[in-house]
């Protein structure tokens, strides 16, 4: 099977602090890979870069079913079929989350009944209709806007997902009901990157690969029993398995916290 | 008299001659304004020489003055004429079309008063005729600027509209003042009151056609009485070359409710001077409303809000863009006096300058001479974001597509807390359209 979302040599810098240091990265259609790691190691960034976010500049390769995407706008990468679920994703006052899928539809020549239809169904599978009048994420909790991204989704139904801490800030059914809708689209026409900190969605719906990734790196990749490891032995038990000296100890890696800080989404 | 006009009135002679419009065109002097007093009452014809005088004394404003800064105005005065007779009216449009169900109507032609419909319990009329039975509002004053005393000097009619107490009109009451002839300025007065205990929702729509360099000067008064509840919303679609130097004064009294809407969408310059005054205690204020600029517009906004009994309140919320060389102005002062115990008073002003000639002036000022009360403002000026473009790019829209929609949103806010539903439509489509418009142009 043909690879959804392909990624090689993937660096990234914003201003002048280097945050990927050279990705390479693999999701087949019809696979789900979990993408690991500690605070701080690019996870989101990497969802960014390749998403096209103007604030980065990015070298390296990435193709979307065999498409080149790196020099394309953000709109073009997402036609494309690469989407994500944002992690922390901006209020847009006066806009209503049924009028942005409606638009997305639109742009892509998509019958607007058929849209209609789309986001009636993803809306009853996440409980979405009280919201999908409201303006998108204005007022919602952390959990709420969860649920609403891995609606748009459900709705876009990208060829490549990247799934940003989509499991986190929500309860126990609404983790099982991700896991279940993330399960189903695991189909032959989408491929699945699910960055998250816990293991437990990863008990409902099994990684076909686990990634780690560390100081922009990938460092090692895995089987699901990847993700037991770590939660076994943490990241520094992984660390002195690979031999990896800890951040601390090489100081200059990371930059700044405060610089971090500053950065309009969490890296 | 007309050999007299001829000679000194050289200019406005020659447009005059050239309409075939000659006999009926009236310059801003004593003539005009014993020619207007003819046949009023004499407590009219009085106030109107006195505000001749103060006509005489003062000098068009100009850009200097702290009230007119930014304001270019382009035109003097005392080279326009006002129309003796009125021009052909215009057709409906979007905004009017909007409002089919309405309780009553008038509609005042270059100054003249051409029809009036009514099925309500309210008074609407000519304020000409209404003037004895109805003494009209002293709220301007004609030493207020110079247009304030060509306004009430030279008002040769205008509209007064009357809710009796304790009477309720359900639908909307429609005011449409016209501008039709080129090179002209009318003085429409605007007379509103809603007696104790009344509600009224009230529309004025301000046009003109495109092409037609008229000036529209209305003396816009509404008196809100104690336990009333009024909404005046004023529509500005003006064309492209008409000016509307509008005065709106209003007083609101105990326990009363007052809702302003402000669409502003046309003129070459379009100015709204609104001072509010809380007269009695617990009433309240709210002026919500938008505008957009287009090209080389000018939108002034000066308003000033005034609270004076004990526990009155105020919201002020405007939303505005501009595009191309457009220019807005927000100027709004939120002033409490020393006996306004338990006021709040809020502002908020939120402009998108979409273009790199556009500029968008927002100062809220306040003047506070008491304690104990909750008062705030809010304002901004800048481009669309650029977090939410990314995110709506992200799913897939088009910059073009996601700009749309981002100026839809910006505007809704607004939109959704207009007075009257009915406006809520045209208002909407008006504004996508001119975004629509300047993206088609190239100049957002």
């Amino acid at each position: 099977m043909g690879l959804a979302l392909k990624v090689r040599r993937l660096k990234a810098s914003v201003g002048s602090v280097r945050i990927l240091n050279g990705i390479d990265l693999d999701v087949p259609f019809g696979e789900m890979h979990a993408l690991m790691g500690p605070n701080g190691s690019g996870k989101s960034t990497l969802c960014h870069v390749l998403c096209g976010h103007p604030d980065f500049t990015a070298e390296g390769e990435a193709w979307v079913d065999g498409r080149e995407v790196m020099g394309l706008e953000a709109d073009e990468r997402a036609r494309q079929g690469l989407v994500q679920a944002f992690q922390s994703p901006v209020a847009v006052p006066g806009v209503d989350l049924a009028e942005l899928m409606r638009e997305a539809a639109e742009e892509r020549g998509i019958d607007p009944e058929e849209a209609d239809r789309r986001i009636a169904e993803a809306s009853r599978r996440f409980d979405m209709d009280p919201f999908l009048e409201r303006s998108i994420n204005d007022d919602l909790s952390g959990g709420e806007k969860k649920r609403s991204e891995i609606f748009q989704i459900s709705v876009l139904s990208p060829k490549a997902a990247l799934l940003d801490e989509t499991d986190s800030g929500l309860d126990i059914d609404m983790v099982r009901k991700v896991a279940a809708a993330v399960g189903e689209m695991r189909g032959p026409g989408m491929g699945v990157l699910m960055i998250t900190h816990h293991s437990r969605i990863l008990n409902y719906v099994e990684p076909d690969r686990v990634h780690v990734m560390m100081g922009g790196r990938i460092v090692t990749s895995g089987g699901p029993n990847l993700a037991q490891e770590l939660e076994r032995d943490g990241y520094e038990g992984l660390r002195k398995r690979l031999g990896i000296e800890t951040p601390s100890a090489a100081a200059p890696a990371r930059p700044s916290s405060d610089f971090f800080t500053d950065l309009p989404f969490e890296v | 008299m007309n050999a007299f006009l001829l000679f000194i009135g050289l200019p406005i002679a020659f447009v005059s001659v050239r309409l075939g419009v000659k006999s009926s065109m009236l310059s801003l002097n004593s003539d005009t304004l014993e020619r207007l007093n003819a046949a009023v009452p004499a407590s009219l014809a009085s106030r109107r020489r006195d505000a001749l005088r103060e006509y005489g004394r003062l000098d068009m404003p100009n850009p200097k003055e702290e009230n007119w800064k930014y304001v270019t105005l382009g035109f003097d005065l005392d080279h326009m004429t006002i129309p003796a007779t009125p021009g052909d009216s215009l057709p409906e449009g979007d905004f009017l079309a909007a409002l089919s169900d309405r309780a009553g109507s008038a509609v005042m032609v270059d100054g003249h008063l051409i029809g009036v419909e009514n099925h309500s319990e309210a008074w609407l009329g000519s304020a000409l005729e209404a003037w004895e039975a109805y003494p009209p509002s002293d709220l301007l004053t004609p030493d207020t600027d110079k247009f304030a005393a060509a306004a009430i000097a030279f008002s040769s009619d205008g509209i007064s509209l009357r809710i009796p107490r304790n009477r309720a009109v359900e639908a909307p009451l429609v005011i449409d003042v016209q501008s039709t002839l080129p090179d002209t300025v009318t003085f429409p007065s605007l007379d509103i009151r809603a007696e104790e205990n009344s509600e009224a929702t009230v529309v004025v729509l301000l046009r003109s056609p495109d092409g037609v360099a008229s000036v529209v000067v209305p003396n816009l008064q509404t008196t809100v009485g104690d336990g009333a509840r009024l909404s005046v919303t004023t529509v500005g679609i003006m064309g492209n070359e008409g000016v509307t130097i509008m005065h709106h004064r209003s007083r609101i009294g105990r326990d009363a409710t007052f809702r302003a809407g402000e669409i502003g969408l046309g003129g070459r310059l379009a100015r709204i001077d609104l001072r509010t005054t809380l007269e009695g205690a617990g009433g309240s204020v709210e002026v919500v409303g938008l505008y957009f600029g287009e090209m080389e517009q000018v939108l002034d906004y000066r308003l000033v809000v005034n609270h004076v009994g004990r526990s009155t309140s105020s919201d002020v919320f405007l939303k505005g863009a501009v595009e191309d060389q457009a220019q807005s102005v927000f100027t709004g002062l939120l002033r409490i006096e020393e006996d306004a115990v338990g006021t709040s008073a809020f502002e908020t002003n939120r402009n998108l300058v979409l273009s790199d000639g556009a500029k968008a002036n927002s100062v809220p000022n306040l003047e506070i001479l008491c304690n104990d009360i909750i008062c705030g403002h809010g304002s901004s000026v800048g481009p669309l974001e650029t977090e939410p473009m990314y995110y709506l790019m992200s799913r897939g829209l088009s910059r073009e597509r996601a700009e749309r929609v981002l100026v839809r949103g910006f505007f809704e806010e607004a939109i959704d807390r207009l007075p009257l539903d009915d406006l809520d439509e045209p208002a909407r489509q008006a504004v996508n359209r001119r975004f629509a418009e300047a993206q088609e142009g190239g100049r957002v």
